[in-house]
């Protein structure tokens, strides 16, 4: 306990900003994100890497930011749901969420989001049962899913229709 | 748990020499798996320090290691007992030595192992393979050890994990070759090796993928409509919930809990922890027990002698009761110092079950003198003459409702700021009613409007959150001891699922049922037996409400039912969705179909012979059902099922030899309690039926705001209001300001205020509209004076100058914003009769509710009843008991929709929360009281994966004592442990299968077919 905590410097690109930070080798990227940069939009819901609420983009592709360690993010680019809007105007994606209704409380909404996004950025015309399997790990327990599925078939045909 | 594994293998050492080595703790330590260091600590006993871990739970073990037996040359016998990440083990290893002919030794082992604690309840399942493993590693090495020129044992290079390669790196140091694993931990992330040197294919793809999301990301779209009004802060991720909220100089708190689900508290040890680096302060309950008052108990029987705290006293009561309390400078600092808290615990006997709290030979709480925590008969009618006409008579042994919780997916969370200067505490918390208000207010001594309680976004609660005051009075207090710096306390998932999320379970007793030559039920008694957990809290009000759907949707007059409820050793319960009306109702609804099945009357029929007709009903208990119509809600259920077609696919089916059913649940959503129900648990209780306050306002710009007391948390209730409100004013809802969340400073609430219990469409409306009422009545006044139009009709509505209000069929108007004006800036042009007018009416909307007869058990306990029938169709895999629904259809009928969107939105998402917990919820605990799903990923609440396609209908059937005609919703989509039970007994029957508890996963249902139980469990008398 008494010996000095390691420190170890990170830069780490979120929402097109690059932040350089010192940070303890055990920091998760969640913390990084919410307590090293607050930016609070991405959230926790879990301890063992099951919830998704702490879903954001790493490098293009979707990842659990409670199961990275922020080291691991070092020259990483990052996309949270605060980088989605564009000069304050929604993103499709967050505007079919509100009109399909899908979400309740919003907790899970970020995670969704950021699955999501990734999904409709490999597969414009998703089926379904694609939506279902991008999102098997993001736990919502407002919704009861429907809702989430139509969202993202909505800003799928929004995404193609633009 | 236990964990007991043997074998036997041979070596070439004579006996004595292997004795010699087996019985030296120095030489037989260090054979241990992941051995570090050890000291002696005497002759016999050795302190070994150990690497363990399973997965992502890895820690340092520190064991005492004794060798308790030892019998030359015949045995050694050691014991181990240690702890490691908040849980407890115990371990031993025996050895019993026998010559081989060729003069060598048989070594017959055997190692027995006992853990208890949160390792268990998050490793879970892993742990048995990992001991398993551990095992093994350890003969082996002794093997090795014992065989002379043996190479020595080569353990995995735990000591070089993948972050010390990934720390070596980042250093620059030359990369660690990677070992061959036969144990890789599965937490290893593979972006590790990923950040060494990458492939070039790698760089592209991930530049590809990089790509694509830019792409996507500068798409905008036209059409800017947005759902709700709360959506356009959450999509953007700037809500506020609690851990957002970040006051300066924060502090954080972590707990110690118990490993154990009972024992005395021997000894604590906090020396370690208070010197460690960035703790503040340390509390534990000894402490507190000086400072506080136990929480209020709102029973008048044995649970008024429960003291409950904060922080155990003395005595842990179940797996996971917080000990001690450790405040720190940051999380990790706070996390750190509780592993170095110590405490020592004796171990008690545990109730684990109805069976042995009824027994009483171990008691929860001692000064009760039984687990009983109170008891009560609901009769109503002549049970005894209609059991005496009855043509037949079905029994039924038991039957049991299980333990699940709605786990939403934030925990509970608190920051609480202690200000001396002004006497009280400011919380921002996210629990949902003032109940928890007067909870503190009185435990702490502090007057109640002294506490300031604030909620801004809450994620999800489903009525569990209102279980957080424990955790807020124990923040203040740490608040307090820091001089008054903000204590933040955010609840892990795992203590969540132990301590936080849990519904109570029921079981059913000796039940009798009387019905006519029609199959028309006459009566009904029976026992019920409600399990609590260690503590009441909220309980045994919570407990109580089942009564305010007494027969369910069943026309019955004559029942029995005699209600207990007990405290246990299991994590204390909380409301949860459906609270104790679900477990009720799910119990007339087996009583229903196991009563069609012995008689041999279509499950359809049989409810079409026994719902209610008329509407409004009185039930037995003086219940007033408001509207609706049963009968027609499952023809409407049927049809868009397809019934007729789904029953003859069955017979199809039936004749392959595959096992489909099909299922109904039939429920009520009672809505706007009557308080008055609560001198059922207390004669002395001064509390009765309910109030609710809102307040309308004209602001200083003319713009209106709305405040109501209400806590939600994904309830939609800024859309909803603003909606009635733009429809009152005739403006449109972007004009109208809805607070958001709760404030206690914003002076619009009583001692019954909260979200729960499916009143908001009644309770909140009705005061909303009648706060807008008296708002519309003062504009009217003063426009009357402003426009010299006394004696004319108004009207209201947007003109050129926005809202305002007119003449009736004139263009004389004037707008909101003058009005305002008028009042609250140029009031020395008001005529003194005028003066009084504010234009911030508050108006508190009271239901007409009697008060209870507390002899009888008699009254109106609630004021609304929306309804919903679910239909199921499931097919069962004979061999693996797997259930996998292939139709489903819902008819809700909740009254006047007010929001079709919210309303929808509601229904799919109880329907969800209930499809989880009859297919793969539950939170069982061992004989030891450890809970075995104590994560996420145990638990498995339900996924996208796992709801099927459901066919929605809707009826409306407006209540008449409502202003609006809507009901409360949001907790009928409980039906679906109501339909899948059912559909699953449809399915099982002919196999002789009485589906008798709620949980039906495959596990489940695999166990009903191995054991067919309806012989012994079900009886039919019948009279020719
Ligand atoms: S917080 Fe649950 S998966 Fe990351
Ligand atoms: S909206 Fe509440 S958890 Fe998904």
């Amino acid at each position: 306990m008494s010996e000095q905590i390691q420190r170890i410097p990170v830069e780490i690109t979120v929402n097109g900003t690059c932040y350089k930070r010192e940070v303890e080798p055990r920091m998760l990227l969640v913390e990084f994100i919410r307590e090293e940069i607050n930016l609070t939009g991405t959230h926790i819901g879990c301890d063992t890497s099951y919830c998704g609420a702490c879903t954001v983009i790493l490098d293009g592709n979707a990842v659990k930011s409670c199961t990275l360690f922020a080291v691991q993010a070092d020259g990483g680019e990052i996309l949270t749901v605060e980088g989605l809007e564009k000069e304050g105007e929604l993103h499709p994606l967050q505007q079919a969420f509100s009109t399909e209704h899908g979400l309740q409380c919003g907790y899970c909404t970020p995670g969704m989001l950021m699955s999501s996004l990734v999904l409709l950025a490999e597969k414009p015309e998703p089926e379904d049962k694609d939506i279902r399997k991008c999102l098997s790990g993001n736990l919502c327990r407002c919704t009861g899913y429907q809702n989430i599925i139509n969202a993202v078939q909505t800003a799928a045909k929004d995404l193609r229709e633009a | 748990m236990e964990m007991k594994f043997k074998g036997s293998f041979k070596v070439s050492l004579p006996r004595a020499e292997v004795f010699e080595v087996l019985c030296d703790p120095q030489k037989f330590a260090p054979m241990l798996p992941t051995f570090r260091s050890m000291e002696m600590k005497d002759e016999r006993t050795a302190n070994v320090r150990i690497k363990v871990g399973v997965g992502r739970i890895r820690g340092t073990a520190s064991t005492d290691l004794t060798l308790e037996e030892s019998e030359p040359p015949l045995r050694a016998h050691y014991v181990g007992r240690g702890k490691v990440m908040q849980s407890a083990y115990q371990i031993s290893y025996t050895f019993d030595l026998e010559d081989t002919p060729d003069g060598g030794t048989q070594i017959n082992w055997a190692s027995d192992t006992e853990l208890a604690g949160k390792i268990l309840s998050l490793a879970g399942g892993g742990l048995k393979g990992y001991a398993e493993k551990e095992i093994n590693k350890l003969i082996l090495s002794v093997q090795q050890g014992m065989t002379p020129g043996a190479p020595p044992v080569i353990l995995p290079p735990e000591h070089v994990g993948w972050l010390t390669r990934l720390l070596n790196w980042l250093r620059g140091e030359p990369k660690v070759e990677q070992a061959a694993e036969p144990t890789a931990p599965q937490e290893t992330f593979q972006a590790s090796e990923g950040l060494a040197a990458q492939p070039d294919d790698v760089l592209q793809e991930q530049q590809e993928a990089r790509d694509r999301i830019s792409s996507i990301l500068q798409v905008t779209r036209k059409d800017k409509a947005m759902g709700r009004k709360e959506d356009s802060r959450l999509v953007r991720g700037r809500g506020l919930f609690v851990d957002d909220y970040k006051p300066a100089a924060t502090h954080h708190m972590a707990l110690v809990r118990s490993p154990y689900a009972h024992a005395k508290i021997l000894k604590i040890d906090t020396t370690a922890a208070e010197a460690a680096p960035g703790v503040m302060c340390v509390l534990t309950g000894e402490e507190l027990a000086g400072q506080i008052q136990p929480f209020l108990q709102i029973g008048a029987q044995a649970c008024a002698l429960i003291e409950d705290y904060p922080l155990a006293v003395g005595t842990v009561r179940y797996q996971g009761d917080p000990v001690v309390a450790v405040v720190a400078e940051t999380l990790s600092l706070a996390q750190d110092a509780v592993q170095l808290v110590d405490v020592e615990y004796e171990t008690l006997d545990v109730v684990i079950n109805c069976e042995q709290a009824l027994e009483g030979k171990t008691l929860v709480h001692e000064q009760m003198g039984t687990n009983v925590d109170w008891q009560g008969v609901y009769e109503y009618g002549d049970v005894d003459a209609a059991f005496a006409e009855a043509a037949h008579v079905v029994k039924i042994d038991k039957l049991h409702f299980h333990r699940f919780g709605s786990t939403a997916v934030e925990p509970n969370a608190v920051v609480a700021t202690w200000n001396d200067a002004l006497g009280g505490i400011d919380f921002l918390s996210n629990t949902h009613m003032t109940i928890p208000i007067t909870m503190v207010s009185l435990a702490l001594g502090v007057s109640a409007d002294r506490i300031r309680l604030r909620t801004v976004d809450i994620g999800g609660s489903f009525g569990n959150k209102i279980g957080n005051y424990p955790y807020m009075t124990l923040a203040a207090i740490a608040s307090r001891k820091l001089g008054g710096r903000p204590v933040k306390w955010i609840e892990t998932r795992s203590e969540h699922m132990q301590a936080g999320t849990q519904g109570s379970e029921r079981s059913y007793f000796d039940t009798e049922v009387a019905l006519d030559r029609d199959g028309v039920i006459t009566a009904l008694r029976s026992r019920h037996v409600d399990d609590c957990g260690a503590y009441t809290r909220y309980e045994p009000l919570g407990a109580v409400i089942w009564a305010q759907v007494l027969p369910a949707a069943y026309k019955l007059r004559n029942i029995r039912i005699d209600f207990s409820q007990e405290v246990t050793n299991k994590g204390p319960a909380a409301p949860n969705r459906g609270y104790s009306r679900l477990p009720h109702m799910w119990f007339m609804e087996r009583v229903v179909d196991i009563c069609a099945l012995e008689l041999g009357i279509p499950a359809d029929e049989m409810r079409v012979r026994n719902y209610i007709r008329e509407f409004p009903y009185e039930t037995p208990n003086g219940c007033v059902y408001d509207s609706g119509d049963f009968v027609l809600m499952l023809e409407q259920a049927k049809d868009l099922l397809g019934w007729d077609q789904w029953q003859q696919k069955k017979e199809e089916a039936k004749q392959q030899g595959r096992l489909i059913g099909i299922g109904i649940g039939t429920t009520l959503d009672s809505g706007t309690n009557n308080f008055g129900q609560s001198i059922i648990v207390n004669p002395e209780s001064p509390f009765s039926g309910n109030a609710v306050p809102a307040i309308a306002k004209l602001d200083i710009d003319g713009s209106v705001s709305v405040t109501v007391g209400s806590f939600p948390h994904g309830q939609s209730h800024e859309t909803v209001v603003a909606q009635v409100v733009a429809e009152e004013l005739s403006l449109i809802p972007d004009m109208v300001n809805v607070a958001i969340g709760f404030d206690t400073e914003r002076n619009v609430h009583t001692g019954q205020n909260g979200t729960y219990a499916s009143q908001f469409a009644v309770t909140g409306l009705s005061a909303v509209h009648g706060a807008v009422e008296l708002l519309k009545a003062e504009l009217k006044t003063l426009a009357a004076f402003a426009l010299d139009a006394v004696g004319e009709e108004f009207e209201f509505g947007i003109g050129e100058m926005g809202p305002e209000v007119r003449v009736k069929g004139s263009d004389r108007c004037i707008n909101f914003w003058m009005l305002s004006n008028l009042v609250n800036a140029n009031s020395a042009q008001l005529p003194e009769e005028l003066r009084s007018l504010d234009l911030n009416c508050r108006y508190t909307y009271r239901p007409p509710f009697d008060p209870v007869d507390l002899d009888k058990k008699f009254g109106n306990l609630t004021l609304t009843y929306a309804m919903q029938t679910h239909l199921s169709v499931v097919e069962i895999d004979p061999d693996t008991g797997r259930v996998q629904i292939l139709d489903y259809a819902i008819v809700d009928d909740c009254g006047k929709v007010i929001n079709p969107m919210v309303v929808d939105g509601q229904v799919q998402g109880a329907t969800a929360h209930s499809l989880g917990a009859v297919l793969l919820e539950n939170m069982p605990y061992d004989d030891s009281g450890n809970l075995l799903t104590g994560s996420f990923t145990d638990y498995a609440p339900i996924t996208i994966n796992n709801i099927p396609k459901i066919k929605f209908g809707h009826r409306e059937s407006p209540s008449p004592f409502s202003y609006n005609g809507a009901k409360g919703m949001g907790e009928g989509g409980g039906a679906a442990l109501h339909s899948i039970a059912s559909a699953v007994q449809d399915a099982l029957f002919a196999k002789g299968v009485i589906v008798r508890n709620s949980h039906c996963s495959s596990n489940a249902v695999f166990d009903m077919l191995q054991q067919p139980n309806r012989e012994g469990m079900v009886q039919v008398e019948s009279r020719s």
